[in-house]
């Protein structure tokens, strides 16, 4: 198991009054004040244009707010300084809705970036990012770069990327968006074994209501810019 | 499994077409860096030779030029002082009015050339006082007017190629630095995805100062050597026409010509990576 000398106390994300505002009248998120528990999971959910995308980028330190702070890990991210950021970012992994793959990269290569960009040696970290390529159902393209792969297969490979580096936090952005059912609860049940087995904090942004009636966990509700938490999902 | 790419993708057409920028610059920017070095060279050349060469003319008989030269002979700080024949006189008049010979009747004057040794003060003023005390008819020359006009003007020539080798260097620099910024937008989704997943800034802008740092050191290298190539060839073509070529700026590769060509590309390398490093930074400040 990895290590973590993060408090079990402390919130692994906070927003504290946090709103987006892109000019008067222009608010995309206003107010937004909810705390993630370490180990918890949860989902993000509201129409499409509700602000999902904007608190998730708050989250994983693509935008600053407008108003409010942002913590990660009990640390108020404005005041961290540029080399914080970034170690704080290596804390976590984020499957982004376009799913952001190097093309010139091949799927081992895209799923091993975080862990080149922090310095590990191939030879350290070939099997297990080969494993996990197999155990999403792509061990035989991970020769394949990008332009060759389905948007599923991309997906997978963005979430293989987003975990590799057994994150304390992951957020994803309809990471199920473009895969079949089959394959979206498997990749449901790798995010609830890290969220189980590594303790690790799971955020979900999705449009898919049966997703969220299958997966116990929380869930945020936004709408209109405005956040609101409902109780536990039941689960299977 | 192979091992792992580099970060950057290979190089596209947009880096291409900034190799070929900065090689056109480099090349120009080293060509006029060797046309000046040489004009300045050939300018110290021509005042060299002339300086301390002093013409003496002689109105009178025979007896009255070799007096004038036993003179001059025995001036302090002068070398050598030797009478000029007929036949060198008319060799040297053959330019203007051909080399078929004067006609016996045209008055050539006698004329004595003279070397001063290069400290010799005021050696001219010396033989000219003592020619006119010996009562000789005769002007001395020391060229000072002639030389000092070429020295005026081939200093101007040089501080002119100077200055166009300048401002040359400084507009490669700052088209380096605009070409390697344009180039860099195109990578701007790399960046923020190597940013995103945890990339130091000065690590994601070290791969693109490494990249961009080669990419202009290639091209200055390549843009000095065809410099290089060029003033050679021109060279060759003008002495194969010319008969004067002392004349015309001459390419020795000397310290500075090697100096000139070595200095180009690391000049146009350290622009194209410092343009990397500021465009880079310049997007990551945009970043959280």
């Amino acid at each position: 198991m990895k290590e973590r000398n993060i408090s079990p106390d402390t919130p692994t994300l906070r927003f504290d009054r946090v709103s987006v505002s892109y000019g008067p009248g222009l608010d995309v998120l206003a107010d937004a004040s909810f705390e993630l528990r370490p180990g918890s999971m949860t989902f993000l959910t509201g129409p499409s244009g509700a602000g999902k995308s904007t608190l998730l980028k708050l989250a994983y330190l693509a935008l600053r707010p407008s108003q409010g702070r942002v913590s990660l890990f009990g640390i108020d991210t404005a005041r961290q300084s540029r080399a914080e950021r970034a170690l704080t970012r290596r804390k976590l992994g984020v499957v982004f809705q376009e799913f952001r793959l190097l093309e010139h990269l091949t799927a081992f290569e895209n799923a091993a970036l975080p862990l080149r960009v922090a310095g590990d040696k191939e030879k350290r970290y070939r099997n297990d990012v080969r494993e996990l390529l197999e155990w999403v159902g792509l061990g035989d393209r991970m020769n394949a770069r990008p332009a060759t792969l389905s948007g599923g297969e991309k997906q997978r490979v963005a979430i293989a990327r987003a975990v590799v580096m057994k994150p304390d936090l992951i957020i994803a952005d309809e990471p199920t968006g473009n895969v079949d059912t089959e394959m979206a609860d498997r990749l449901m049940r790798l995010f609830r074994e890290l969220n189980r087995r590594v303790n690790t904090t799971v955020l979900i942004a999705t449009h898919d209501m049966e997703l969220i009636r299958r997966t116990p966990a929380d869930v945020l509700r936004i709408a209109n810019g405005l956040l609101s938490r409902q109780g536990q999902e039941s689960g299977r | 499994m192979s091992p792992s790419a580099p970060l950057l993708p290979k190089e596209d057409t947009r880096e291409a077409a900034l190799f070929f920028v900065v090689c056109a610059l480099c090349f120009l920017a080293s060509f006029a860096g060797l046309v000046a070095r040489s004009a300045y060279a050939a300018a110290d050349t021509w005042a060299d030779q002339v300086t301390g060469e002093i013409t003496i003319r002689v109105r009178g008989d025979e007896a009255a030029a070799v007096r004038a030269r036993e003179i001059a002979n025995a001036s302090p700080g002068i070398d050598t002082a030797r009478l000029i024949s007929r036949s060198e006189a008319e060799a040297l008049l053959a330019p203007w009015l051909g080399s078929s010979g004067l006609p016996e009747d045209i008055p050539i004057p006698f004329l004595i050339a003279a070397s001063a040794t290069r400290d010799a003060p005021a050696v001219a003023d010396i033989i000219d006082r003592r020619l006119k005390e010996e009562g000789l008819d005769a002007i001395v020359d020391e060229h000072s007017v002639w030389s000092s006009d070429l020295r005026q003007s081939t200093n101007a020539a040089g501080l002119a190629a100077l200055g166009a080798v300048g401002l040359l260097i400084a507009t490669a620099v700052a088209v380096i630095a605009f070409a390697t910024h344009a180039a860099l937008l195109a990578r701007r989704d790399i960046v923020e995805v190597l940013h995103l997943t945890g990339a130091r800034d000065g690590f994601i802008s070290s791969l693109f100062e490494q990249r961009f740092l080669m990419l202009g050191v290639r091209a200055g290298a390549t843009g000095a050597l065809l410099a290089l190539a060029t003033a050679a060839f021109m060279l060759f073509l003008v002495k194969q026409s010319q008969d004067q070529v002392w004349l015309l700026p001459q390419l020795s590769l000397s310290l500075t010509d090697g100096l000139i060509l070595g200095v180009t590309p690391l000049l146009a390398g350290f622009a194209a990576m410092i343009s990397a490093r500021v465009t880079v930074m310049q997007s990551l400040s945009e970043m959280v």
